[in-house]
């Protein structure tokens, strides 16, 4: 691998990671707003709404992504549901983290202590009030290193969507390896650029869970 | 003109096939000191956390300021609860907030209420409770008992009609219970209607205007502080005076 060829593939690689983290970022988010939702419904204490929220993560964390991205690029059409590569890629990651969300959120919910919302009731918050200014906020500061974790998967779960011709960092370098016919070069610097991102958001998420640990 | 602030009538309940107290009846004037005295499950906890609806009773009213607290109505609940501060054995202050802002917090999402009344009254009770030095610390910083009057400082920020303790000294180290009381003391001097479960018999005979004694569920004995500790009339009153005292 010269540098020439170098200088023709990194435009080309970078322009794919940045599609990798617009998915990340994205699905996040959804996955976040999700994960919330789902974990309030998991941990409701009526048992018909409960289990809706158990059925949820029981479907996306028992079936794999691929074949979750698969039904939703190329089984929705069958009935009439066409979706772009990217937005069957959003819905997919979206739906998937947000069943791993909803674990990690409903765990660091039942890490607060009881005497929190008996105190907020006590003092007349409605059940909302409550979830919103006392659990969250300190379920926040729980949650932050294993939602870390789920950024970091996330950004390598993303090079799966390349499977339904999502032209993202990992088809980049599969494209450049069957243009080029080199097997190595392509690859190892996706490698590399891989491996920028999940060091850069680990260390942003490390530099958040010290910023929130003021208490 | 009635001046009954809260009132049970019939309060029972139970956790599963555990009757925890039977048919209680209590009536607690305006500015009245209510002390409850007892061994450890006895249900007096469960009994004052029913009358705030913390605990939901299996039959029997509670009667607030004339209004009867019905169990199926949130709002009502809610509107009615607030009356009522509570002030738990373990503090239970938010701790992701300042001194402050724990104090500032209830009137601010509950009532709406506007930030610089809210802040001006907030300040006025930690400086009452002599806390005005640690307004910015977070709770963690704080002893047991500059917890403890943090709490109290939180509770009546919402100007509550009738104070509920809750074993409030039980998690002190013993040096630090005073404070706690002597703020306790003025609350009831300034007038404040008080229902108070606690271990401290030398509270229970200064401050009390009524005593009550719990066991096994039930009233065992009533009366002013005279009667229950100087002259009990019950003898499982005297066995468990004498163990305590």
């Amino acid at each position: 691998m010269d540098i020439g060829t170098l200088k023709s593939i990194i435009p080309v690689l970078l322009l794919g990671s940045a599609i990798t983290i617009q998915l990340t970022l994205i699905s996040i988010t959804f996955g976040v707003i999700i994960g919330i939702i789902i974990a309030m419904v998991k941990i409701s204490s009526s048992r018909i709404i409960s289990s809706i929220g158990n059925f949820y993560t029981w479907i996306f964390r028992g079936t794999p992504l691929l074949l979750q991205l698969f039904v939703l690029y190329y089984g929705l059409p069958a009935i009439g549901i066409r979706l772009s590569s990217f937005q069957a890629a959003i819905i997919g990651l979206s739906l998937n983290s947000g069943a791993y969300m909803a674990e990690i959120i409903r765990s660091g919910i039942l890490a607060i202590d009881k005497g929190q919302t008996e105190a907020a009731r006590a003092l007349g918050f409605t059940y909302f009030q409550t979830m919103k200014r006392i659990i969250l906020p300190q379920a926040t500061r729980i949650v932050i290193p294993p939602i870390g974790n789920e950024i970091n998967a996330m950004i390598k779960d993303t090079s799966l969507v390349s499977a339904i011709t999502m032209e993202e960092l990992m088809r980049k370098a599969s494209l450049l390896v069957s243009a080029s016919g080199d097997p190595l070069g392509p690859y190892f610097v996706a490698a590399c650029l891989y491996l920028f991102m999940t060091t850069f958001f680990t260390s942003l998420f490390s530099y958040a869970e010290k910023k929130l640990s003021i208490y | 003109m009635n001046d009954t602030m809260i009132e049970t009538k019939g309060l029972t309940k139970s956790f599963g096939r555990l009757k925890v107290f039977e048919n209680i009846n209590v009536k607690v004037k305006k500015g009245e000191v209510l002390v409850i005295i007892g061994p450890s499950g006895s249900g007096k906890s469960t009994f004052l956390r029913c009358l705030n609806h913390l605990e939901v009773p299996d039959s029997g009213t509670v009667v607030i300021e004339g209004e009867i607290l019905d169990t199926r109505n949130k709002n009502h609940i809610r509107r009615v609860v607030e009356k009522m501060g509570m002030v738990f054995q373990n503090f239970n202050l938010f701790p992701h907030m300042t001194v402050l802002q724990n104090v500032m917090e209830a009137p601010i999402t509950v009532k709406r209420e506007k930030r610089d009344v809210v802040m001006e009254r907030a300040k006025n009770l930690l400086d009452k409770v002599g806390l005005s030095d640690k307004l910015n610390e977070y709770p963690s910083k704080l002893s047991g008992g500059q917890k403890q009057r943090v709490a109290i400082a939180r509770a009546l920020c919402m100007e509550p009609d009738i104070m509920l303790f809750d074993e409030p000294t039980s998690a002190l180290d013993p040096e630090l219970v005073g404070e706690v009381l002597n703020v306790m003391k003025n609350l009831a001097k300034e007038g404040m209607t008080m229902i108070v479960v606690t271990h401290e018999m030398g509270f229970a005979k200064e401050v009390a205007d009524k005593v009550i004694f719990m066991d096994g569920g039930r009233i065992v004995e009533e009366g002013t502080p005279e009667q229950i500790f100087l002259n009990p009339k019950e003898s499982r009153t005297r066995t468990f005076l004498e163990k305590v005292i």
